[in-house]
């Protein structure tokens, strides 16, 4: 079976209509976090969080209506739709008195719907100081070390157009975020920890994206003529055409399988990676190869690139 | 031909590692399958411990759930080091306690060392650090050098005295780790009883003995204080709705000095005549009591240095663990008056016993000294005759009984305490010893049993849903060559798992979503290979040599595309904590596992069906 088999889309000439199209894409974004800001989670925000499992249905007014009165001041939400609630408060080192303040309330009123906490998360302000900088970290070495590997390999401005990209995705994924946040029951899209993971999982699946379209740039350009670039761009994305499309397809079928299968804790990940790995399968064709072509335009000389076959 | 043999070998290797590696986990697994499957206690008891050993082993080589997964308790603690420091100082005033509390706020908001912070504020305020502690003639540096000492000793005692009351406590496998100067890393698999854990963990267990001032000082004291808040009238600043009144049943239990019958609610924002009296009531035998809504008004309005200062010198009220159940049923917190030196400390206490107390339904726990604590019990309470001496565990009293006789025997006895678990809760934080300053539970993740089953359900989906999903597209994509592929990915999978369980790493659900992950990865190797080998095809190559070039052309790419992935998933195992270093750590197994089965394995397959005539050109689709 082939589904993109010789093709010859001349993505160099459509590059403008796609660098509107990220623009918009991010500048939506990032009005959006400028407005709106972001849902944090637990890990960045500090709290602490009680998720109750109920045994039969129950609406969650009436729980909050309960807890309300019970003076337990804090909010509610239904979690990923199985009879469960996510309770969420100011953060309390005595868990205990917590546990016992919510399930007290609980047992007096709900007496016939039997209740079972069944994971508390607490975090204090300094951790979550803590976290928000080792993510911060995180993501900035990530991105370094990217630079540093593409640069040697093939050559700055490769490597920083495929940072852009990388930005480019992060961003867009982040915006959606912030667009998003809060609207859906079964998917909070809060930003925690897990969510820096999706962004360097992101980070470095578009590089690796970037980096099969390059190679085969790098390839085929040696002993070229300037005047040569766009045909050899344009092929090269063509050939690995059908490649990026085929693994792109393969990873989001194994993360659509997380955000079906694996639970409400891994679905605002999986959400995350889903779009990202979209964008950056995008991005790889539309934004970090156009851009290098336009630099490599602009900059008039020939491109040497290192690494890459020699035989 | 010898690189050839080297590569099957190397395959063959790396399986028979990986299957021995996970030999334990599946054997761990048929085993309580078995004994689950026992239907009697006796037959499954006796099928145990016959075959008790190779269930042990195969439990401790096996693959080992992560704590969300089996269930129990993450838990981060942070020692108290201004505490600490606190306790280190000498003649502490007024000046020095100002700094101390400049030190408290902001080392609560910052992440920076307490030691830093502390000789900051000195170096502030221009006093040397010698002024209060150690010795006049050290330098700043040598005493930042001699509490930084100190605190890395608390730390690390902390968490001996934490493993002992956990060891006591009974929980398998539990681990505990430093980390940085003040945090304590605790992780407890399997915790059903968190609230009793958690009590166990907090306490510092401060054991002390302290003699009770008279009661008519206490009566004074109490009057002093209260006419000290008519004349500051600027409470209650503090929650007035809290600051319930006794209710009438308590007050009529009340007898002098309490005359003004039931004071009438106050209501908000105007002064009491008889404020501290609104909360606390006192017997005409001179005890004090608070009941328990105004219990936590109370403990604030003693924690106020104001009122701390109209107390006599060298003395401290403080409230009772547990309550005494009144009349009505309304339950009671006495209030002590005692002396702030205690006469004697836990460190003396070698053996601690829970029991039933002599009429046997009080539990007590009956506590042995050594021979110097002995020694100062018999002069102590020879000297303190007809007084009484309160037992103080972390500034709570338990009890304050009587001294009937000089006891030469070195024995004590803590009551006062409801229930027998709690009695065996104190045994072993007496055992274990007190912690050098108190700790704070942090951050906290628990997850209960049933919830970890629900994830080990949807991590198993997951992965199931995943791996179908991906081998049937690669076998539909590519026909035969999908097969090798497959093969790979399977064997992926397998190495992945045995590294886990190889390195006594554990498998958490983010761990289980990089796998998932990994399994929609790891095909990109293959897919770019084939896709190579079909141009190489399409521009008319013989099927051999076009697996050659593609294999030897898609390599360039597929090693910097996984160089990439692994740099993002090693900085995110460096920086991440927890959780995300689960994902990222079966991320980057599984990413340079691939580098392995999707090049090595899948060519080793090709050359063996090529070397048998069963392949052909349409065998890469």
């Amino acid at each position: 079976m082939r589904i993109f088999h010789k093709t010859s889309f001349d993505f160099i000439r459509f590059r403008k209509i796609a660098y509107g199209f990220s623009l918009v894409l991010l500048a939506s974004g990032l009005i959006s976090l400028a407005v709106k800001g972001l849902n944090y989670g637990i890990d960045f925000r500090g709290g602490s969080e009680v998720l109750i499992r109920f045994e039969k249905n129950i609406d969650v007014s009436t729980v909050r209506s309960v807890l309300d009165v019970a003076g337990v001041s804090g909010s509610l939400k239904q979690y990923g739709l199985d009879r469960s609630f996510l309770f969420s408060t100011v953060f309390n080192g005595e868990t205990n008195d917590l546990k016992s303040l919510v399930s007290h309330a609980l047992n007096d009123r709900l007496k016939d719907n039997h209740h079972e906490i069944v994971r508390i998360d607490a975090v204090g302000p300094s951790i979550a100081s803590d976290l928000k900088w080792s993510a911060v970290k995180a993501l900035i070495a990530s991105l370094l070390a990217i630079l540093l590997y593409v640069g040697f390999r093939f050559e700055l401005k490769f490597a920083t157009a495929g940072v852009v990209a990388i930005f480019h995705d992060i961003l867009t994924v982040l915006g959606l975020f912030s667009i998003l946040g809060g609207l859906f029951d079964f998917m909070p899209l809060e930003m925690d920890q897990s969510i820096i993971a999706a962004f360097l999982t992101i980070a470095g699946y578009s590089i690796t994206d970037t980096v099969v379209v390059y190679d085969r740039i790098r390839e085929r350009i040696r002993g070229q003529k300037p005047a040569d670039y766009e045909r050899i761009f344009n092929e090269s994305m063509n050939q690995t055409l059908s490649r990026t499309i085929i693994t792109s397809g393969t990873v989001l079928l194994s993360v659509l399988v997380l955000f079906i299968f694996a639970g409400p804790a891994i679905r605002g990940f999986a959400f995350a990676v889903f779009v990202g790995i979209l964008i950056g399968t995008y991005s790889s064709i539309f934004v970090a190869a156009p851009l290098v072509y336009d630099w490599l335009k602009l900059s008039k000389s020939p491109v040497h690139l290192r690494g890459g076959k020699v035989s | 031909m010898k690189n050839k043999r080297f590569n099957l070998l190397l395959i063959a290797v790396v399986t028979l590692v990986a299957a021995w590696s996970l030999w334990p986990t599946w054997r761990d697994y048929s085993l309580s399958q078995h004994l689950n499957s026992l239907k009697s206690a006796p037959d499954s008891l006796r099928y145990a411990l016959s075959n008790r050993d190779e269930i042990e082993n195969a439990r401790k080589k096996s693959l080992k759930l992560g704590l969300d997964l089996k269930g129990g308790m993450h838990l981060v603690m942070e020692v108290d080091q201004v505490d600490l420091f606190e306790q280190k100082a000498w003649n502490k005033d007024a000046k020095f306690a100002e700094i101390l509390k400049t030190v408290r706020t902001k080392a609560s908001q910052s992440d920076a060392k307490v030691l830093d912070i502390l000789s900051g504020e000195f170096k502030n305020q221009n006093i040397r650090l010698s002024r209060y502690f150690y010795d006049i003639r050290n330098s700043d540096q040598e005493i930042v050098k001699k509490l930084e000492k100190e605190s890395e000793d608390a730390l690390n005692r902390a968490k001996e005295i934490i493993r002992n009351r956990i060891d006591q406590y009974g929980v398998a496998e539990p681990v505990i780790t430093t980390q940085g100067s003040r945090k304590l890393i605790i992780e407890l698999p399997g915790v059903s009883d968190e609230n009793r854990v958690r009590n166990l963990l907090k306490g510092t267990a401060k054991l002390e003995f302290r003699l009770l001032r008279d009661p008519e000082i206490l009566v004074r004291t109490l009057d002093r204080i209260n006419t000290y808040l008519v004349q500051n009238s600027v409470p209650p600043p503090i929650a007035p709705v809290a600051v319930a009144s006794p209710s009438p049943s308590v007050l009529s239990q009340l007898k002098a000095p309490v005359p003004a019958a039931v004071p009438a609610p106050v209501p908000a924002g105007q002064a009491s005549a008889r404020p501290l009296y609104d909360v606390i009531g006192v017997f005409q035998n001179g005890t004090a009591y608070t009941t328990e809504r105004s219990k936590d008004y109370v403990i604030s309005l003693l924690r106020r240095s104001d009122i701390q200062a109209l107390l006599p010198l060298d003395t401290e009220l403080l409230l009772a663990a547990k309550p005494e159940i009144g009349k009505n049923g309304e339950k009671l917190f006495p209030i002590y008056l005692v002396k702030k030196t205690p006469e004697l400390t836990g460190g003396v206490i070698t053996e601690a016993k829970a029991t039933f107390g002599s009429q046997g339904v009080q539990p007590e726990v009956l506590m042995a000294m050594n021979s110097e604590g002995t020694s100062k019990w018999a002069r102590i309470t020879g000297a303190n005759i007809g007084k009484r001496i309160a037992i103080v565990l972390d500034n709570a009293v338990y009890s304050a009984p009587v001294v009937q006789s000089k006891i030469p025997s070195g024995n004590s006895v803590i009551n006062g305490i409801e229930s027998l678990e709690e009695a065996k809760d104190l045994e072993i934080v007496l055992k274990a010893g007190a912690l050098p300053a108190p700790v704070r539970i942090i951050e906290e993740r628990s997850v209960g049993p049933s919830l970890g089953a629900d994830y080990i359900r949807a991590g198993v989906l997951s992965l199931g849903w995943a791996f179908l999903a991906v081998s049937v597209f690669m076998l539909v994509y590519y026909k035969k060559a999908g097969i090798a592929a497959d093969i790979a990915l399977v064997l992926n999978i397998v190495i992945v798992l045995s590294v886990l369980a190889g390195f006594n790493a554990s498998l958490s659900l983010p761990g289980i979503a990089g796998i998932v992950l990994t399994i929609g990865m790891a095909v990109d190797a293959n897919v770019l290979i084939y896709e190579r080998i079909r141009e190489e095809l399409d521009g008319g190559k013989v099927l051999k040599s076009a697996i050659e070039v593609g294999y030897d052309r898609a390599f360039s790419s597929i090693l910097d595309s996984h160089v990439t992935t692994l740099c993002a998933a090693f900085l995110l195992y460096t920086y991440g904590i927890g959780p995300i270093q689960g994902f990222a750590l079966t991320l980057m197994i599984g990413t340079a596992a691939s580098l392995f089965t999707s090049i090595v394995v899948t060519k080793e397959i090709f050359s063996f069906l090529l070397g048998r005539n069963l392949m052909t050109q349409k065998s890469f689709g």
